[in-house]
């Protein structure tokens, strides 16, 4: 019974966060190249709705997932060159992307398909991916091994002795044995199938992403010269670094991530675009980022724990079947939860949330 | 010697002022070029074209003999040419290693980095200059010498043959400047080639093998250090003679504006810096700060301009007592502060020299009606003070950050003075001021103080503090260890003092 709930919760958890955490990380690549990105929320529901045109057409949703990404590109295309080589007003700019596409798409869902509530059906992944026991196994090894990996790396951090190599190591040493050990455990493996089985493939990309972020910018010469131009731009110009270069690609990518958080809403968890869509996500996703500093593991952390919160309404409806008291709880509580959480989060708990030094800043070339 | 830098006839236009007026210039193998020249004379401009951070409107650059276009700091690079800025150009969140590795990262199949190989290569490289640096530090916690030093060993690791240093002393402490110095001389040991900037004229004479001078962007001359004196240097500087030794008039001094008693404060690290500090100042007398940097005087002036909290103590103007008050409310009392950092305290960057001037008073007449600002007469004021200080250019809409750095230091000093304070806190007020702009400074300060004005003088420079000030006292470890009448004192006295090799047994200051 309670490993029934225990499933159901963490699938929807998965469902939940997956978007979030995808357009989050976008967050933090832009944001760590010095470029502001509030256009998350906008970008997720063109990427989104056009995921269904191009499904809706093809009826393959690989090319709808291929037309949402290349609208993102191209968003991202424009955003770069309005902010990074005009320098626009970077906040201004994600306001009117967000405008824009609330407005846009609820005219093109009317000239496409002759609606204002949603699309109809377009092939999707929405069935899911069926897995195997065995599968299950080895993804939780993964998942004990990833998160020993983030708790280790963070507490080095904490001590100042961040070092990539005993980081590895030491997550080898600890993550290793116990992720195995788990996965000889019964109850833990059936929960693991349970919660993954039947998910979309943008939750497993939305597991190895930050990960992927995480090496990409603390591990490579890529990210060293991404952190250092958010950080100080002109130091990086100096050093014949390609400012423009390398926030042309930050922005870019940051918009891909977040065409493909949407369509992982509209051809992912669903098969159609809805006008609601994505429905404040891009919003949560912006919190996540601060939330984790600005840091892909941090964001891991932040969505976990604001998807734990969204969840814990579900796991005490699922519970008051059998505890009664819980049922007392007005439902509307459990909706704000998350939210609430999120405002005490950061009004102070998890201490002073420091930016890139030149988030949000232009660079002129030959100025002062 | 043959050559290794020619410049013809380059020429930089900005919007408001001719920067580089048709300059010639030869820089040869193994010397030390020094250029020197006034705030705004255009050396800064100069060598950002040099590593082609600018380009210029007109003229040639020849490296090693050959006609190079300098398309950006890579190519500089490429080139064998290395720059430390003026205002250093670090990456503080990163630690030492990663900022001198920056852009020439070592890796493992191209993409990872390899850290290993980089901080061993870092230690070793600055073992061989003898820079010994630890590479794991992060740079935001360095002392402003040691972050120098990281500035030369990234130059020098990217195979710099000529290295540019611009106004590399007028951060560093005289024992830091030696270091420098031994360093410099390392340098052309090995053959290499530096250019030095510096205002001040004893350190060219003492470094350099020849030096040029620049004045309103052209080169008035280039005279071997042998052949010339400081005096001549300054003459070609400025255009006429300049007094180095201002006369004092006698003394009137008057009642007491400024007491502070046992008063402790915490640095911003959260460590102990100002260890029960008391003092009184009354008016018609400036009073010195001596000491080496990080002995507590930058803790001790943010708490009496109220931008931090004392932890205990007392602090009285005018026999009010004021600790902890709000700089608004410090400023009505007469406090006015020369700060330290001018770029990030003393002006806001991207406002205009108009706008600059009248801060701290834009909201009270006759800037501000109600809540209307008084655009003709902040701009009548801010044309009147442009005048009054020689602030260059004379153009009130020009950018705080495109002013040169002594001109930005004279719009501060032009708000500060017309501010009519009672008290003038400066804080290393002539730091990168060439030697005209510090003997107007110089002027500004004795006038407030024979006005009646009292001035707290925080400088780094003991010659400075021992032509001004009437009393010095000095600070080591957050403690005053010793105060002194400055007629009877000497540089050598406070030297001992500052290193904490000597100590009074009851200071009265
Ligand atoms: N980016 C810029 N835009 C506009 N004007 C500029 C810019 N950079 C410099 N200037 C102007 O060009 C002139 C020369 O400036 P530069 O910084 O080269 O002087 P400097 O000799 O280095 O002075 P200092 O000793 O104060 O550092 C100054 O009048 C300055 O105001
Ligand atoms: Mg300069």
């Amino acid at each position: 019974m309670f490993q029934q709930i225990l499933i159901a919760a963490l699938f929807s958890m998965l469902q939940f966060g997956t978007p979030i955490l995808i357009a989050g990380l976008g967050g933090v690549i832009s944001e760590n190249s010095g470029v502001v990105n509030l256009a998350l929320e906008g970008i997720m529901r063109m990427g989104g709705f056009f995921a269904v045109v191009g499904a809706y057409y093809t009826g393959n949703p690989w090319l709808g997932l291929a037309l949402g990404i290349g609208m993102g590109a191209v968003m991202g295309l424009l955003a770069a060159w309005v902010t990074v080589s005009w320098r626009g007003d970077q906040v201004v700019y994600g306001v009117a992307v967000n405008v824009f596409a609330l407005g846009g798409m609820t005219y093109l869902l009317q000239l496409f398909f002759n609606t204002t509530g949603h699309s109809p059906p377009v092939s999707s992944f929405s069935s899911g991916v069926v897995i195997s026991p065995t599968f299950a196994q080895g993804l939780l090894v993964f998942l004990v091994v990833g998160l020993t990996y983030a708790v280790v790396s963070w507490s080095m951090a904490r001590m100042k002795r961040s070092n990539a190599k005993k980081t590895l190591i030491l997550t080898a040493v600890i993550g290793l044995p116990l992720g195995i050990a788990f996965s000889f455990f019964a109850p833990a493996r059936e929960v693991v199938f349970g919660a993954f089985n039947k998910q979309t493939i943008f939750v497993y990309f939305a597991l190895i992403l930050p990960f992927l972020l995480h090496f990409l910018l603390y591990q490579t010469k890529w990210g060293l010269r991404i952190r250092a131009v958010g950080e100080n731009p002109k130091a990086a110009d100096t050093l014949g670094i390609n400012i423009y270069v390398i926030r042309y690609a930050c922005v870019i990518l940051s918009y891909v991530f977040g065409a493909i958080a949407g369509a992982s809403m509209s051809i992912g968890q669903l098969d159609i675009f809805d006008n609601h869509m994505p429905a404040g996500k891009g919003f949560i996703a912006l919190a996540a980022m601060i939330f984790g500093k600005w840091k892909p593991l941090g964001t891991l952390a932040a969505v976990l724990f604001f998807t734990l919160a969204g969840v814990a309404g579900d796991l005490i409806q699922g519970l008051s079947t059998t505890y009664p008291v819980l049922a007392s709880i007005p439902r509307g509580w459990l909706n704000a939860f998350p939210y609430m959480l999120t405002l005490l989060a950061l009004a102070g708990f998890v201490g002073r949330a420091v930016p890139p030094a030149a988030d949000g800043i232009p660079y002129e070339k030959g100025e002062k | 010697m043959e050559p290794v830098i020619e410049l013809k006839g380059i020429t930089k236009q900005f919007p408001a002022v001719l920067a580089n007026d048709h300059i010639d210039m030869s820089i040869r193998k193994k010397e030390v070029f020094a250029i020197v020249g006034e705030n705004g004379a255009g050396k800064t401009t100069l060598m950002n074209i040099i590593y082609g951070l600018y380009q210029p409107d007109s003229g040639k650059i020849l490296i090693r003999g050959k006609e190079t276009r300098i398309n950006g700091p890579h190519q500089a690079i490429a080139e064998g040419i290395g720059m430390v800025h003026q205002h250093f150009m670090l990456v503080p969140v990163l630690t030492v290693a990663e900022n001198i590795v920056l852009g020439i990262e070592p890796t493992k199949a191209g993409l990872v980095m390899d850290m290993d190989r980089a901080r061993k290569e870092v230690a070793e490289f600055s073992q061989k200059y003898g820079m010994p640096i630890d590479p794991d530090a992060r740079v935001e916690y360095l002392p402003v010498g040691m972050q120098q030093r990281v500035e030369i060993i990234k130059a020098l690791f990217r195979g710099a043959e000529i290295l540019i240093l611009d106004e590399p002393t007028a951060v560093l402490t005289p024992l830091e400047r030696e270091g420098l110095f031994l360093t410099i001389n390392a340098l052309i040991e090995q053959g290499k080639t530096v250019i030095f900037i510096s205002h001040k004229l004893n350190e060219v004479m003492a470094i350099a093998d020849r030096i040029a001078v620049l004045r309103g962007g052209r080169v008035m001359g280039v005279v071997d250090s042998k052949e010339t004196s400081e005096a001549q240097l300054a003459r070609m500087m400025v255009g006429r003679d300049v007094v180095l030794d201002i006369a004092k008039n006698p003394q009137k001094l008057g009642e007491l504006v400024l007491e502070v008693q046992d008063l402790r404060a915490k640095n911003e690290r959260g460590l102990d810096a100002v260890k029960g500090i008391s003092f009184h100042l009354r008016r018609g007398e400036i009073l010195g700060i001596a000491g080496v940097e990080g002995n507590g005087q930058t803790e001790l002036i943010r708490v009496l301009t109220g931008m931090a909290k004392a932890e205990s103590g007392k602090v009285l103007v005018n026999r009010k007592e004021m600790t902890g008050a709000t700089v608004k409310s410090l400023r009505r009392a007469g406090i006015a502060h020369i700060p330290q950092d001018r770029l990030r305290t003393g002006l806001i960057l991207p406002f205009n020299i108009s706008e600059n001037i009248v801060l701290g008073m834009h909201a009270e007449p006759p800037f501000a009606r109600g809540i209307v600002q008084q655009r003709a007469e902040v701009n009548r004021f801010a044309k009147e003070k442009e005048d009054e200080f020689d602030v260059r250019p004379r153009d009130i809409t020009v950018k705080a950050k495109s002013l040169s750095g002594g001109n930005q230091q004279k719009v501060i000093i032009a708000r500060e003075v017309s501010s009519g304070p009672e008290v003038m806190i400066a804080a290393q007020p002539t730091r990168g001021l060439d030697i005209g702009a510090t003997e107007f400074v110089h002027r500004k300060l004795l006038e407030e103080r024979d006005k009646g004005k009292a001035v707290l003088l925080q400088s780094l420079e003991l010659e400075e503090i021992l032509s001004l000030s009437d009393r010095v006292m000095v600070m080591y470890g957050g403690e005053i260890v010793g105060c002194f009448e400055t007629k009877t004192t000497n540089e050598d006295e406070l030297a001992h003092y500052m290193l904490g090799l000597k100590r009074q047994e009851h200071v009265k200051a």
